[in-house]
C-alpha cells in the first residue's frame, strides 16, 4: 500500500466515521417519534412491543386507537377540544402579534425617555417562570369574572406572546436601516403609513416565526388551562391528552395506543403551521444575509 | 420657483451643536454641493431640508414656503440616500413607482412614468428584479429613478456616489450632471469628496464643525478660499502650505520661508504669515532661470498626463530642506534628478496666523 492510497483510505474512514456518528444522533433523536408512531398504530399493548416487534407486521397494524381518539375521547370530544385549542392558540398569535409589532416598532424606531429601561423591564418579565404567574392571574381574573371563559385565557396567552414577540420584532427591526423608513417618509408616507406599508412587510419573516411560537405556547399549555378551565366545553387538547391518559389507566389497562394517537393528531396543526410559515422563516434568513 | 433657503439654522443633539447658525440660499435650478469632512454637519443640514430632522432654531424655506412645521411628505422633495435605501421586498419597478402609488397616481400613469424614467437611466431590463440582485451602479440608478419619477421640486442627494467603484463613480458623476441639465431642477448634493464637488457644483458650500465657511462657485472657492481650512480642503492635489514670515530687506518686502521668497506688496507689516500655493503653480524645469531655485527630485507619483513631483530645495545656511509637491505635465523626471523650481507668486494665497485669508498682500504687479 503506497502513501497515496493510504491517505485516500484514511479520508474514506473519516467520512464513514462522521456519518456513523450523524446517523446515530439522528436515530437517537427520531426513535421516540418512531416509537410513538408505531405504538399508535399497533394492536398490541405497549408492554408487548419488544425489540422483535419494533418493525410491526401488517397484521399487527390497526386504526383502532385513532378511532378511539376521534369517537370516544372524553367530553367535549376531540373535535371540540381541537377547536378550543385552535381558538386559544390562534387568537393569542393574532392579538399578541399585532401588539408585538407595535411594541417592536416603538422600541426600535422611536426615541423616547426610558426606552432602554423598558426593554430591560420586558426582558426581566420574560425571565419569570409562567407558573409563578398562575396564582396572581387566578385571583385577578376571578375578580373580573373571567375564570372559565375564552377571554380569561386569551388575555394571558396574548400578553405572554407580546412579551417575547415584542423583543423578537424589535431586534429584527433594529437590523432594518433607518434610511428605508426615511425613504418611505420622503416618498410620501406618514410614520404610520411607513410602518404598515414598508416596515411591517419587511418584518414578515420574524412575524411568521413569532406567530408560530405564539401559537404553539397556548396550544400546548397545560398548567394555566388546567387552573382556569372548569367547564368541559372549554377543554383543550392539552387537557384532553392528560385526561385521556388517566382515563385509560383507571380502566386498568393503559391504552398507550390511544394516548400516542391523540398526541400525534394533536401535533398535526403544528406541523401544518410550520410548513406554512417555513417559506417565510427561511426567506427571512436569506434576506438578512443579503442585506448584511 | 423653488429655491431653498436656510435662515440661521441651528441643530443641537443634546449638548453637541451639529449645525451652527447656517444661512444658505440655493437658487432655483442650481446644483449646490455641500462639501465638508465627516461630522461637519452637511448631512444634518440636508436632513433638515428634507424634514427628517427638525432644526433647534432658525427657518427652512422651500420656494417661498416656510416649511418648518411640514412633514417630509408635505415638502415635495426627493432624496437619494448614501445607502440607496431601496425597499428590499419590492421589485425595481415597485421601488420606483412607490412614491406615485402612495400619492394615488393612476396605475397606467405609474407604469408609463416608471418605464420612461427607467429608459432614461438605462435600467429598463432590471424592472422585474429585486434590489438584492442588482449591482451597486444599478442600485444607485434605481434610487435616482425613484427620485426623478415623482417630479419633485428639489432633489436632495446624500453622498449618492460614495459607495460606487471608482470607474462607475466617474460615469455616474457625468450622468448626474446630465440629468441635472435635463431636468433643470434644484439639486442639493452632499459630499466629502472635493473632486465631486468641483466637477458637479454650480456653487459649493464648504462646511466644517457645524459652520458654513464659504459658499461660492468652484473657481471662487479654489482661488479665494476664505481660510486655510477651505484652501487645503478644496483642490487636488492638496494646496502646498508653508508657515513663514513677511520680511522687508532693503526696498523689497517679501514672504520668506527658508530659501523661498515670494515678493508681496511693499510696506506690508512684518510678521508671521502662511503661504499657500497650488501644486500646479509650482514649475519644475531642467534649466536654471530667473527666480528659480536649485532642487532635487525626491519623489514621483505618475498619474498619466500629469506627474506629481516632490522636489527638495536645500535649506539656507544649514537650515532644514523644504519639500514641495508640484503638479507638472509629464517630463519623465527621475528620482535624484537635479531640477530648478519656480513658484508663481501671482496666484499665491496668504493666510494670517489665525488661518484667515489675507488678500492685501499681493504684489502690485500681480493684480487680478
Amino acid at each position: 500500500m503506497n502513501r497515496r492510497t493510504g491517505r485516500k483510505a484514511l479520508r474514506i474512514a473519516k467520512r464513514v466515521a462522521t456519518h456513523l456518528v450523524l446517523v446515530g444522533a439522528c436515530l437517537f433523536a427520531l426513535f421516540p417519534v418512531y416509537f410513538i408512531v408505531i405504538t399508535s398504530f399497533s394492536s398490541l399493548p405497549v408492554e408487548a412491543i419488544s425489540a422483535s416487534s419494533l418493525i410491526p407486521r401488517p397484521s399487527q397494524l390497526t386504526l383502532a386507537s385513532y378511532q378511539a381518539v376521534i369517537y370516544n375521547s372524553p367530553q367535549p370530544g376531540f373535535s371540540q377540544m381541537l377547536v378550543n385549542s385552535l381558538i386559544f392558540g390562534g387568537s393569542a398569535a393574532a392579538a399578541g402579534l399585532l401588539l408585538a409589532a407595535f411594541t417592536g416598532f416603538a422600541l426600535s424606531k422611536f426615541n423616547f425617555p426610558g426606552r432602554r429601561t423598558f426593554v430591560y423591564f420586558i426582558l426581566a418579565i420574560s425571565l419569570f417562570p409562567s407558573f409563578v404567574l398562575i396564582l396572581p392571574f387566578y385571583l385577578m381574573f376571578d375578580h373580573l369574572g373571567l375564570i372559565d371563559t375564552y377571554l380569561g385565557l386569551i388575555i394571558p396567552y396574548s400578553a405572554g406572546a407580546v412579551v417575547f414577540s415584542g423583543i423578537l420584532v424589535k431586534n429584527y427591526m433594529d437590523s432594518i436601516p433607518d434610511d428605508i423608513e426615511e425613504a418611505a417618509l420622503v416618498d410620501g408616507l406618514s410614520r404610520t403609513g411607513a410602518f404598515f406599508r414598508v416596515l411591517l412587510p419587511l418584518c414578515l419573516p420574524i412575524l411568521a416565526l413569532a406567530a408560530l411560537l405564539a401559537f404553539v405556547g397556548p396550544y400546548t399549555d397545560y398548567a394555566l388551562a388546567q387552573q382556569f378551565i372548569t367547564s368541559n366545553s372549554l377543554r383543550t387538547l392539552a387537557l384532553g391528552l392528560f385526561s385521556n391518559y388517566s382515563y385509560t389507566t383507571t380502566e386498568g389497562s393503559a391504552v398507550w395506543g390511544v394516548v400516542t394517537a391523540f398526541a400525534l393528531l394533536m401535533s398535526l396543526p403544528i406541523f401544518a403551521a410550520y410548513l406554512l410559515f417555513q417559506r417565510y422563516i427561511i426567506g427571512g434568513l436569506t434576506l438578512g444575509a443579503v442585506r448584511g | 420657483m423653488t429655491g431653498i433657503r436656510l435662515e440661521h439654522v441651528t441643530k443641537r443633539f443634546k449638548s453637541d451643536v451639529a449645525v451652527d447658525d447656517v444661512s444658505l440660499e440655493v437658487k432655483d435650478g442650481e446644483f449646490m454641493v455641500i462639501l465638508g469632512p465627516s461630522g461637519c454637519g452637511k448631512t444634518t443640514s440636508l436632513r433638515m431640508i428634507a424634514g427628517l430632522e427638525v432644526q433647534t432654531s432658525g427657518h427652512v424655506y422651500i420656494g417661498d414656503m416656510l416649511v418648518d412645521d411640514y412633514e417630509p411628505r408635505e415638502r415635495n422633495i426627493a432624496m437619494v440616500f448614501q445607502s440607496y435605501a431601496l425597499y428590499p421586498h419590492m421589485r425595481v419597478a415597485e421601488n420606483i413607482g412607490f412614491g406615485l402609488k402612495v400619492r394615488h397616481t393612476p396605475k397606467a400613469e405609474i407604469r408609463e412614468r416608471v418605464w420612461n424614467v427607467a429608459v432614461q437611466l438605462g435600467i429598463e431590463t432590471t424592472l422585474n428584479k429585486r434590489p438584492s440582485e442588482l449591482s451597486g451602479g444599478q442600485r444607485q440608478r434605481v434610487a435616482l429613478a425613484r427620485a426623478i419619477v415623482r417630479k419633485p421640486e428639489a432633489f436632495l442627494l446624500d453622498e449618492p456616489l460614495s459607495n460606487l467603484d471608482a470607474k462607475v463613480r466617474t460615469n455616474a458623476r457625468i450622468e448626474l450632471k446630465r440629468i441635472h441639465r435635463q431636468l433643470g431642477e434644484t439639486f442639493v448634493f452632499v459630499t466629502h469628496d472635493q473632486v465631486e464637488a468641483m466637477t458637479l457644483a454650480d456653487r459649493i458650500a464648504v462646511m466644517d464643525r457645524g459652520h458654513l465657511l464659504q459658499c461660492g462657485t468652484p473657481h471662487d472657492v479654489l482661488t479665494h478660499p476664505v481660510n486655510r481650512f477651505v484652501g487645503t480642503f478644496v483642490g487636488s492635489p492638496e494646496l502646498v502650505v508653508l508657515d513663514g514670515a513677511i520680511e522687508t530687506r532693503g526696498s523689497e518686502t517679501a514672504y520668506v520661508h527658508g530659501p523661498i521668497r515670494v515678493p508681496v506688496r511693499a510696506g506690508a507689516p512684518a510678521g508671521p504669515m502662511t503661504l499657500g500655493v497650488r501644486p500646479w503653480d509650482i514649475s519644475v524645469e531642467r534649466s536654471p532661470g530667473e527666480g528659480r531655485l536649485a532642487a532635487t527630485v525626491a519623489g514621483l507619483e505618475r498619474t498619466g498626463s500629469h506627474d506629481q513631483v516632490f522636489v527638495e530645495i536645500p535649506g539656507v545656511a544649514g537650515g532644514a530642506p523644504v519639500t514641495l509637491r508640484a503638479l507638472v505635465r509629464s517630463y519623465d523626471f527621475n528620482i535624484g534628478d537635479p531640477v530648478w523650481v519656480g513658484i508663481d507668486g501671482t496666484r499665491a494665497l496668504f493666510f494670517d496666523p489665525e488661518g484667515a485669508l489675507n488678500d492685501s498682500l499681493a504684489a502690485p504687479s500681480a493684480g487680478h
